[in-house]
């Protein structure tokens, strides 16, 4: 009888809420978990579609292939390609040594930087593939290497930091 | 008379020991391991400590495994610390009234350059897809199984690779000299 008989009208009264204060602080930034790299999803991609497309551009110029790599991500977005991804591989350096004329000592001709610049798309129709890979082709500049190919688990892998202790320890156990 | 040649290189020690004829000597040998005692021992123990090892080699890599994997840092985009260590500013020259003029008409040249070039690209993509269009409507037309067979994705045009154009041709008979190419990138372990 006396729990049914208590209504406890507080939420009525125009003391409820009196304690509050949080709405006058300002707003906290909430915290910033740090997101784990992960794989996406590979598409495998239908009959009529491709399925993850990796378009690499390589070269020894970093604007060059900057902005390539930027026009090619804009010429997408207008065709209303879905672009996954778009991000650059680790640069590659190369000392260059060559055989002088006369002797037999190899001299320092140049250290090379070689940069690659990779838009991942999804969707492509199997129609309109060859116009793109024809568009892309006529403003290839000098010097800029293209290569379009599937995505695969490995070329995610070749991103990642080589973790050698892990690799020892399941070698040791297998 | 092979065997006996070939048993002498093995154990010349158990030649010693036993004298006898080659053939008790093998038996006694064979045999006499699973009469002694101490290497069952062995066995036991053996198999614990293999037990504790591959636990704790099980617990190392989940521990290690529990870390997630890094992306390796781009070195294009990390800008090296003497650029922005020193202090020196650049001044620039003030340009004359003519100079700036010539430079706002060439930009405005330029912007209008490169307007007329996107728009042919632009045309030039939809006259390709409409012409595509119409082929495939004919073939329609023509044939159902040939325009299903064109429909479908061609596994061949991946991977597609080609070299950016050159300035100039290839010299004829050029003969480069003789080097190589020393890979000296930073590899980076977690």
């Amino acid at each position: 009888d006396a729990l049914l008989g208590c209504h406890r009208s507080y939420r009525s009264r125009p003391t409820h809420g009196i304690g509050k204060f949080k709405y006058l602080l300002p707003k906290e930034a909430p915290k910033k978990r740090k997101e784990k790299v992960q794989m996406k999803e590979i598409s495998a991609g239908t009959e009529y579609q491709y399925g993850d497309v990796n378009i690499q551009m390589t070269s020894y110029d970093l604007c060059l292939v900057e902005h390539f790599a930027q026009y090619v991500h804009r010429l997408c977005n207008r065709l209303c390609i879905q672009v996954n991804e778009s991000y650059a591989m680790p640069t590659k350096t190369n000392e260059v040594l060559f055989l002088e004329e006369r002797g037999s000592k190899m001299q320092l001709d140049a250290v090379l930087t070689t940069h690659q610049r990779v838009i991942q798309i999804r969707g492509l129709s199997s129609t309109f593939a060859p116009i793109l890979l024809e568009v892309i082709q006529s403003s290839q500049p000098e010097g800029v290497h293209l290569l379009v190919k599937q995505h695969t688990e490995a070329d995610f892998k070749s991103r990642l930091k080589s973790r050698p202790e892990l690799e020892e320890l399941l070698a040791q156990m297998s | 008379l092979c065997s006996f040649s070939s048993c002498s290189s093995w154990l010349p020690q158990r030649v010693l020991l036993r004298g006898s004829h080659w053939q008790s000597s093998l038996l006694e040998f064979r045999t006499s391991l699973p009469v002694r005692a101490q290497p069952k021992k062995k066995k036991k123990v053996d198999v614990k400590k293999e037990q504790a090892q591959k636990d704790r080699m099980k617990k190392k890599i989940k521990k290690l495994e529990k870390a997630a994997p890094e992306l390796i840092p781009i070195e294009d985009f990390i800008t090296p610390l003497k650029y922005s260590e020193s202090n020196r500013v650049r001044s620039l020259p003030t340009l004359s009234p003519e100079e700036s003029e010539r430079r706002v008409i060439l930009l405005k040249k330029w912007c209008l350059f490169k307007q007329k070039q996107d728009e042919a690209e632009k045309k030039a993509i939809k006259a390709l897809v409409e012409s595509q269009q119409e082929a495939l409507k004919e073939l329609r037309l023509e044939s159902e199984e040939l325009y299903q067979a064109a429909i479908r994705r061609d596994e061949g045009l991946l991977p597609f690779e080609r070299d950016g154009p050159s300035y100039t041709p290839p010299l004829p008979g050029y003969d480069p000299p003789e080097g190589k190419c020393i890979d000296i990138t930073k590899v980076y372990t977690q």
